[in-house]
Order: structure tokens, then C-alpha cells, then sequence
């Protein structure tokens, strides 16, 4: 699903944001991404989400070329991925019921089978009855779980999430938690940038670990670059471990 | 859940195409909407386009005006052919004939040298010193009235081809005081391109801004939009039909305000009428310059918001 080979993302100015980073998560897999801040979580995530591009090495997402793909190809990668953002980037112009639906209509899905998905999302994190509220009525909680049923709607082979327990308690952070380990459960991979270290030790899924820009504890580096690309099968909880944390 | 579902849920082709109107629809009634729930901007927005295209709207309209006067003037426009002196009246009138069966004539009137004479003997006064002549001085006259749709040009081609007749003496046309007015006729119509090219683009302006300033209170919604992988043309759309509506509106209004003047203007030139018991009929706009005005003035909304809608949302990207 993501294959990243040495990659390196230099800005201008010389910092290097990632370097020589190398990952694979298979389809289906699920994993931690963890780090101090400014260690480069976000950059690999908007690298996986096309908002960046490499510099060096190469970052496939599905099988494409995430830097020499086209601009107009863009939107439709993107399409493949769900992205729960910590600040959950709602719209307070329209109904949770609206911003659910929003990828559905951007993907030009027909009336009723927008109005059936995004119910379906919106039940999937309990919050069907919030249909009609507005994301401003909503708790921090709730409104996260909005960000979720808009990043599941479609379906996504991959769900990506930035920080999505940043600003939540421990009970709600274990709820939210369980969504995604719900969504992995059917076949969805997921990859998710978290430092609630705690959290991510009970979970007992793989974790990757950046410090400055270098990955320094890949559980998922298992010589996968040797094996034919999807002869890989689906992640060993048991191999998990805290690293040097 | 997923793997089979996914596939079977995608829409299909036919699906897509409806979805795709579907869209456009919903972009329409969503512009629309946004529209009424921003009154104000709304308001002065389409006032300053109505405002602006109205100048050009009433100069067309004056010029129509003017046109239509001076096509009356130009039917009476005539040529007068003085012919030979030593032509007999039985060739004169051949010739007449002639005359009236060439193409921009409209008709001709025939007058002998004796009715000439008769008539500057009634009303010149000079009738004793006309008697003292020993022969009649004045040559058989034909009076050509030239086609009304005739242009200046057609009537001295006209004239040039009259003249070279070798029965006709002299041909006639008063054309100085035509060619001027024609001339400020001329000076008025290029006015009038001008002042709407420049009017033209001020509406561009001034929806190309107000649209940009659309783009950038929205510019987290386009974020998110583009995040979740709307394409561009998707994220467009809305703003494409805002300048429409903003066009189509502006336009209607500016026809509002040139109706409204010519009314204003209506009652005195009816009065004007009855003193010069003249028949100087307004000309308003026709449903044809009805229609050309609010289309143009829509497309005007569509190019305008296109160019800001080009130039600002290509440079929203998240980060």
C-alpha cells in the first residue's frame, strides 16, 4: 500500500525534513507512526497524501509514483486515501450530515446512495443521531468522529491520521482508537501519527518510530523490499514492540 | 464489507453522467443560495454592474435613436439632374424612365422646362423680367429620390453615375451637411465600442474581485475540498455560476435603469412632439438588444470569475 524507499524531503533552506526514510505497510496492515514533534511524522504523512513531494528516493502509494505523478491525477489518488486531520478541518457552514457526505458528492455518487453511506459512517462512530446538528454544537469528541465518518465514507484502502487523539481524554482517545482498529479489522490499512505512547502500547500493532528526520525503529522492516510487492501477508501483532522508548 | 461492496458501489458511467449534472444543478441552486444569504454584497455588487453596463446600454440606445431620426432625413435625400438645355421633352421623359428602373432609385419626378419656368415665375418674383427673355432658360429638371437604405457611399456612386449620362447638364446632391452628420454618426458609433469595451472590462474587474474575495473566505472549505480529493473543476463550479448569477442580475438591472431613463425622457419628448407636431417616435430596446444586453452581461460573469477563479484557486493548496 505504501512503499517508501530512502526517501529524503529537503525544504529550502537545506533542512532536511525526512532522510533516507524507508517503510512498507502492506494492504490491510495497520500501524503507529511516533516521534517527537518536529521529528517528521507530518511531513511523511503529507508526503503520503501528495501535499508534499520528495526530494529524493522513491514514495509509491498504491503502486504510483507519488513524485512524478500529475497534477491532474492528484484528486483521484487522493480519493484511495482517508485523512483524519487533528484540527478535523470541519466545515461550520453545513450539517454533520453534509460534511460526511462531502466525498461522496465530490465523487459524484448518485442521491441515495449518498444519503445510505453517509448514514452508515455517521452510525459506524455513533453519532447518527448528530445528522442535522451543526459541527459548532458538537463536542471536541464528537467533532473528531465527524473528521473520521468523512474519512471513511468512501471506503478508503488507506487511512491516514495526524495527532487524531491530540486534543481528546484517554477514554475518548481509546474510543476513537477503536474505530480505526474496527477499520483495520475489515481489510482497511491504516497508519496513524500519535505520541500517546501509552495508548499505542496497549494497541500491540507496529510502530514507527522518527527521530530528526530518520526512522530509528521500524517494526514493519522485515527485508519486505527482497519479496515480490503483495506477497506480503497481513501484520504480526505479536512482533510488536516499544522500541527505545 | 469492503472489498466486493467497494466495487459494486462506485457509480456507473450512466450513473456519472447524471451525478455530473446533478452536480451542476446543485452548484446553480448553491451559488444562488449563497447569494441570497449575502444580500448586501449581493446588492452592491450587481448594482455596480448594472450601474456600469448601463452607460453603454443608454449611449447604444441614444445612438438607435439618432439613427432611426436620421434614416428619415436620408429618404429625403434627393438628386436633382438639370439636363441638357437643347434635349427635346420626349427624350427627357425616355430618359426619366430610364432612371427610375436603376437599382438605389427609388422613384423620380419629372419637370418640364416650362413648368420650371412657370414656377420661378410665381414664386421668385422676377416674373416681368423672365417674360423680357426671348427664349426659356431653364433646362428640363429630374428629381431622383435614392433607396433609403442607401449609405452615403451608394448615393454618391449614385450621383458619379448620373452625372457621367450625357444628357444630364449638372447633377445635384446637397451632401455636405449630410456627410457631417454622417461623420458624427460615425464618431458616435466608435464612441460607443469604446465605451463599452471599457465598461465591458470594469465588469470583468469588478466580478473577477468580488469573486477572489469569494475564493478567499473559502479558502478552508476549498482546502478540505481539495484534501478530500475534489478535482479542480469541481471546486470551480460554484464560483463559475456565483459570476454568472452576478452577470445575469447586473445585466437585468442595467436594462432596468435604461428603461426607467427612457420613461423619464418619454413624457417631455411627447410634449416636444405635439408643439413641433414632428413624429419623433423613441425607439427602446427591442427583445432581440433585450436579450444581447443580459447574455453578454452574463457572459461578462462567467469571464470574469473564470479569470479569478484561474489566477487565485490554483494557489490554494493545503500544506
Amino acid at each position: 500500500m505504501i512503499e517508501f524507499q530512502n526517501v529524503t524531503k529537503r525544504y529550502p533552506g537545506g533542512y532536511d525534513a525526512l532522510s533516507n526514510v524507508s517503510l512498507h505497510l502492506a494492504e490491510g496492515e495497520m500501524a503507529f507512526l511516533t516521534g517527537h514533534s518536529g521529528a517528521g511524522k507530518s511531513t511523511l504523512l503529507k508526503i503520503i497524501s501528495l501535499i508534499e513531494k520528495p526530494t529524493r528516493g522513491i514514495a509509491q502509494l498504491d503502486k504510483i509514483n507519488l513524485k512524478t505523478i500529475s497534477r491532474h491525477r492528484v484528486p483521484y489518488l487522493r480519493r484511495k486515501i482517508g485523512i483524519i486531520f487533528q484540527e478535523h478541518h470541519l466545515l461550520f457552514d453545513r450539517t454533520v450530515f453534509d460534511n460526511v457526505a462531502m466525498p461522496l458528492i465530490i465523487q459524484g455518487y448518485r442521491h441515495q446512495e449518498i444519503a445510505k453511506r453517509t448514514r452508515a459512517a455517521l452510525d459506524k462512530v455513533g453519532l447518527l443521531n448528530k445528522e442535522k446538528s451543526m459541527p459548532v454544537t458538537l463536542s471536541g469528541g464528537e467533532q473528531q468522529r465527524v473528521g473520521i465518518a468523512r474519512a471513511v465514507v468512501h471506503k478508503p484502502m488507506l487511512l491516514l491520521a495526524d495527532e487524531p487523539t491530540g486534543n481528546l481524554d484517554p477514554v475518548l482517545s481509546r474510543e476513537i482508537m477503536q474505530i480505526f482498529l474496527d477499520f483495520n479489522q475489515v481489510g482497511v490499512s491504516v497508519l496513524v501519527a500519535s505520541h500517546d505512547l501509552i495508548l499505542i502500547d496497549e494497541l500491540q500493532k507496529p510502530v514507527l518510530t522518527l527521530n530528526q528526520g530518520k526512522m530509528i525503529h521500524n517494526d514493519l522492516n522485515r527485508d519486505q523490499y527482497d519479496q515480490e510487492v503483495g506477497g506480503f501477508r497481513s501484520p504480526q501483532v505479536n512482533e510488536f514492540s516499544t522500541g527505545n522508548w | 464489507m469492503r472489498t466486493s461492496n467497494r466495487r459494486r458501489g462506485r457509480p456507473a458511467t450512466s450513473n456519472k453522467l447524471v451525478a455530473y449534472l446533478l452536480h451542476h444543478i446543485q452548484s446553480l441552486v448553491f451559488s444562488l443560495g449563497k447569494i441570497y444569504h449575502s444580500p448586501i454584497t449581493t446588492i452592491m455588487t450587481v448594482a455596480v454592474i448594472g450601474i456600469t453596463l448601463s452607460l453603454p446600454g443608454g449611449f447604444y440606445l441614444f445612438l438607435k435613436n439618432i439613427n432611426a431620426m436620421s434614416g428619415d432625413i436620408r429618404s429625403t435625400t434627393q438628386i436633382t439632374l438639370y439636363l441638357d438645355i437643347k434635349l427635346s421633352e420626349q427624350k427627357a421623359r425616355a430618359l426619366e424612365r430610364a432612371i427610375s428602373k436603376t437599382g438605389n432609385v427609388v422613384s423620380t419626378e419629372f419637370i418640364s422646362r416650362q413648368a420650371s419656368l412657370q414656377a420661378f415665375r410665381e414664386t421668385s418674383g422676377f416674373g416681368r423680367s423672365i417674360d423680357t427673355l426671348s427664349s426659356n432658360p431653364l433646362p428640363h429638371t429630374i428629381i431622383v429620390e435614392p433607396v433609403s437604405s442607401a449609405d452615403t457611399f451608394a448615393v454618391k456612386n449614385l450621383l458619379n453615375a448620373l452625372q457621367a449620362m450625357p444628357e444630364v447638364k449638372i447633377a445635384k446632391l446637397d451632401t455636405e451637411w449630410l456627410e457631417r452628420l454622417y461623420t458624427i454618426l460615425e464618431i458616435a458609433k466608435r464612441s460607443v465600442v469604446i465605451v463599452t469595451i471599457l465598461f465591458s472590462i470594469a465588469v470583468l474587474l469588478v466580478i473577477g474581485n468580488t469573486i477572489r474575495l469569494d475564493i478567499q473566505n473559502r479558502r478552508q472549505e476549498i482546502i478540505v475540498t481539495k484534501l478530500i480529493g475534489a478535482t479542480n473543476a469541481f471546486i470551480r463550479r460554484p464560483f463559475l455560476y456565483g459570476g454568472i448569477w452576478y452577470g445575469l442580475l447586473g445585466g437585468l438591472m442595467s436594462w432596468l435603469i435604461v428603461e426607467i431613463g427612457y420613461l423619464a425622457i418619454a413624457g417631455p419628448l411627447n410634449r416636444l412632439n405635439l408643439l413641433y407636431q414632428a413624429d419623433l417616435m423613441l425607439i427602446t430596446f427591442t427583445f432581440q438588444d433585450f436579450i444581447i444586453l443580459v447574455s453578454s452581461s452574463t457572459l461578462l460573469g462567467l469571464t470574469g470569475s473564470w479569470i479569478a477563479v484561474a489566477r487565485h484557486l490554483n494557489q490554494i493548496e493545503p500544506t
